[in-house]
């Protein structure tokens, strides 16, 4: 081998290898990270990925999933010409079509199912990945249907939404500056790598740390001074018993409690009803671990906590209890305080970066009304809160008819497999749909279902506009052409406007031309962010968030202030029977009758986050896949001895609505009578075993983190 | 200049992003058999009643003194005069394994066409040009690190990946 090629072979950039470098960012997880990457570009294809040193903010890094990006993006399963439907729905059986054909049929049967039913009978729903979103609501509304739905149906809108109605805005954890970081299910090694530094840096200068989790992480093995092992779904009842401590130990902040906020009174008097021992029973911890982490928290301020998109909101008493962790901040007067917790408004699909953009009003100011969105009469607090549908009422409408019928679904990256008995809802499509487009990258088992299939292309195969924190903003440029047919979701929305001539200039101008409008003012146009293949500081950014302009311009609630108890709530009919309070009930409240306790005795607990996959998208990658081949259960070795359970062997995981078939891994990480599945399997999906109808009566979300089952070994073959 | 890898147990998550970036640097075919040249161990360990986790990444630990370059019979293996990693030139191999005997770690893998050895090289290659590992590159946590002998003389750290074994601090749970 010469030297030349031994370059080439080990993929060093440089004219003489003919590798160039090219910038674009890495999409398969949140759209809250989407970290800068380096692909390492010959001939065309990419041949490598690293994190890009000199991005704003990654600074290099790449999380496990990004680190197999490539592998990712040159999967085999990748979709490649747009498809029609040849056998039943669900078969799988289709026939590849042109571009020009599958417009022509989507425009034709969407106008059929408005013109025989109503705009409104066309449901339009995002799944992964959120980037195009701001131009699929808006297709939507311009199309005439009110309802434009999304996985933020069982994704950190309830966080959002108990974080308006009880502060007005979110407020994340000002790291840089705290003496104590509360780490309220926080696991960064898992689920948000850039962040672990932080608390790292904070420990260095003598901070400390406590970690709340129901198993033994990273994180609290590495970073954690006191970890509270809690039972899962008592979270609620620890805050409420954390807030008692903190009062009647004389650690509240009652001057902040006085000026800025509202409804001290009754929280006090809810927060009475959780004595130590009691609280200590709930949640399984020691009442002494309780009181220290307490006292830690209130009295080495200041303090922040760390707020999770799903941990506690996944459970149907999820949404109350996130409430009841945030009023801690406000109890210590932490919030809005420099080192505690700092409101700062998302600039653009969910940054933060220190400037408006115009997506709310992009997203919505064609709104057609006339009509109620589906779940709108189940769940009226997300109703009234969210400007999407509840999807998680989805499968009721289309079953049921009932306020009006759904007979058309247009989806990009729908999957089935977020919705509880995912069984039912594809049932009902197949029956109950006159047509259903699905958009996706690779073919999944939802656009098997579909009439019309199209190929969407990754984030390195087009350019899309992203801000990030640090007051940055960006316009990729793809660094490989879209592999076989596939196209941007973008593209392919405003193409179909064009096709179904949608009275909207905008969308019919393209992709950058909705761009340029949103970031409007901002100070930099499409065309100069496209010059620059680095992130660009914009002009208009303040950066970073000054704490107190919440307490100095008052809170964006009814009273003006932090509302322990949430007139939001308070205004929603009692027949629905919400508590303003951030009171406590049991998570598993609709399954604890004497019968289901027997025959379902252990605690079901989903999708808590392992570093190698993010909901079903990752499954398929090998890379990835290599590191837990099989889906795989996991148990406490004591439960796995009184049952027989062996490492590696075949159990049934069943609960009354489904059973999938998995192995078991034995781990001390969880405490007995807790099971941990990880979902989004194809295989083996453990949403068959969650109820269609356990869901938070607050926001509608599943308990996907809290749900009875019971486990038993099977034969093999 | 010679190199040294060293890991630090405490802030290693198993969260196998080296794997990746190990497996993306040598277009590593999971299909066709081959296997990553790195491996994560996310192990429990029962020890005097109580329960110790342990997250490890491990790979050729680049030997001072290698044994597996004394056990070829036919010369393959031996040291990069520059970087010190243990390198290897498989063109004559015949597959006999005795390097994987010799290899206290299991860091020598097999080619299943052909049956021809691969291993960790350090990606002498990248070093060479200035590059880190690669899976140095993709650890988020500073838990894998690749640098000079004078550096880790200097640094103190005593984490050298070849003193791992004894560097394993294990906290009690």
């Amino acid at each position: 081998m010469t030297e030349l090629e031994a370059k080439i072979k080990a993929k060093i950039p440089g004219a003489d290898t003919g590798i160039e470098v090219r910038r674009s960012l890495c999409a398969i997880c949140s759209p809250s990270h989407h970290c800068g990457v380096d692909c390492y570009v010959k001939d065309g294809a990419i041949v490598r990925v690293e994190g890009t040193q000199e991005h704003p903010y990654n600074h290099g890094k790449l999380c496990t999933k990004g680190s197999s990006l490539r592998n990712y993006v040159y999967r085999a399963d990748r979709i490649k010409t747009p498809l029609r439907r040849v056998g039943e729905r669900g078969e799988g059986a289709f026939e590849p079509i042109s571009w020009d054909e599958a417009y022509r049929v989507i425009a034709e049967k969407l106008n059929t199912v408005k013109e025989q039913y109503s705009p409104h009978a066309v449901a339009f729903f995002s799944g992964y990945c959120k980037w195009y979103r701001p131009v699929f609501q808006r297709f939507a509304h311009v199309f005439g249907s009110v309802n434009f739905g999304s996985d933020d149906s069982t994704c950190s809108a309830a966080k959002a939404i108990g974080d308006r109605v009880t502060a007005g805005s979110g407020a994340g954890p000002d790291m840089a500056h705290a003496n104590t970081f509360l780490g309220w299910n926080y696991d960064g090694y898992y689920s948000a790598h850039l962040s672990v530094q932080g608390v790292q840096k904070l420990k260095a200068r003598g901070g400390k740390v406590i970690i709340i989790d129901i198993r033994d992480t990273p994180a609290a093995k590495n970073l954690a001074d006191r970890f509270l092992q809690i039972n899962p779904g008592t979270d609620g009842a620890l805050a409420l018993g954390m807030a008692k401590l903190i009062i009647d130990n004389g650690w509240a902040d009652l001057d902040y409690v006085e000026k800025y906020t509202h409804g001290f009174t009754e929280y006090k008097a809810l927060c009475g009803q959780y004595p130590l021992d009691k609280v200590s029973e709930i949640t399984g911890l020691k009442g002494e671990d309780i009181y220290e982490a307490a006292k830690l928290y209130a009295t080495n301020g200041p303090a922040c906590i760390n707020y999770s998109a799903s941990a506690l909101v996944h459970h149907i008493n999820g949404f109350n209890s996130h409430r009841a962790v945030l009023c801690l901040s406000a109890l210590t007067g932490n919030f809005d305080r420099a080192g505690g917790n700092v409101p700062n408004p998302a600039t653009y699909l969910h940054k933060p970066a220190g400037f408006r953009t115009r997506e709310q009003e992009f997203r919505t100011n064609r709104y057609p009304g006339g009509q109620k969105r589906i779940g709108a009469e189940r769940f009226p607090l997300w109703d009234a809160q969210f400007n999407e549908f509840q999807a998680m009422d989805l499968l009721r409408q289309l079953e049921t008819g009932d306020p009006y019928p759904v007979k058309a679904v247009f989806a990009l990256g729908m999957n089935a497999k977020m919705f509880p008995q995912t069984d039912r809802l594809l049932e009902a499509m197949k029956e109950k749909l006159d047509f259903f487009v699905d958009t996706d990258v690779f073919m999944t088992t939802t656009a098997q279902y579909a009439d019309i299939v199209l190929p969407a292309c990754t984030s390195v195969e087009r350019g899309e506009l992203k801000a990030y924190q640090g007051g940055y903003l960006t316009f990729t440029k793809p660094v490989i052409r879209p592999l076989y047919e596939s196209r941007s979701d973008v593209d392919i929305l405003c193409d179909l406007a064009r096709v179904m001539d949608l009275d909207d200039g905008l969308l019919k101008q393209g992709y950058k031309a909705c761009a340029d409008w949103i970031i409007e003012g901002c100070g930099l146009t499409v065309s100069e962010l496209e010059k620059s293949e680095f992130p660009v500081k914009v002009p208009a950014a303040r950066w970073p968030a000054v704490p107190g302009k919440t307490l100095e311009n008052g809170f964006k609630t009814a009273t003006g202030k932090f509302e322990f108890c949430a007139t939001a709530i308070a205004d929603i009919d009692p027949k629905y029977g919400l508590d303003p309070l951030p009171s406590y009930r049991d998570s598993l409240e609709d399954q604890n009758d004497p019968q289901t306790r027997q025959d379902y005795p252990f605690y079901l607990c989903t999708g808590a986050r392992l570093p190698h996959a993010i909901h079903s998208r990752a499954h398929e990658t090998p890379w990835l896949r290599s590191l837990r081949p099989f889906p795989t259960c996991e148990v406490n070795p004591q439960d796995a001895g009184r049952l027989g359970l062996k490492e590696g062997g075949d159990v049934e995981l069943y609960s009354p609505y489904g059973s999938i078939r998995v192995k078991v891994k034995l781990t001390h990480k969880i405490k007995p009578g807790v099971i941990l599945m990880l979902h989004g399997y194809t295989e083996a999906n453990v949403n068959l075993l969650i109820g269609r109808d356990h869901l938070d009566p607050y926001s509608g979300f599943p308990g996907f983190k809290g749900m009875r089952c019971n486990i038993r070994t099977v034969q093999e073959g | 200049m010679k190199h040294v890898f060293v890991f630090d147990p405490d802030k290693c998550c198993a969260c196998s992003a080296c794997m990746m970036g190990c497996m993306d640097q040598n277009d590593t075919d999971l299909s066709g058999g081959g296997r990553c040249y790195r491996q994560t161990f996310d192990s429990e360990i029962e020890r005097d009643g109580g329960v110790y986790c342990a997250y490890l990444s491990a790979a050729c630990m680049h030997c001072a003194d290698a044994p597996c370059i004394d056990a070829c019979p036919v010369g393959c293996l031996s040291k990069d005069p520059e970087t010190g990693f243990t390198v290897y030139d498989n063109t004559n191999c015949i597959g006999c394994k005795s390097c994987a005997l010799a290899c206290p770690f299991g860091a020598p893998r097999y080619r299943r066409d052909g049956g021809k050895m691969v291993k960790c090289d350090g990606c002498n290659i990248r070093v060479k040009n200035g590059l880190q590992p690669a899976c140095v590159r993709a650890c988020s946590f500073g838990a894998l690190t690749c640098m000079t002998e004078e550096d880790y003389a200097a640094d103190g750290s005593g984490k050298a990946c070849s003193a791992l074994i004894d560097a394993l601090t294990l906290r009690r749970k």
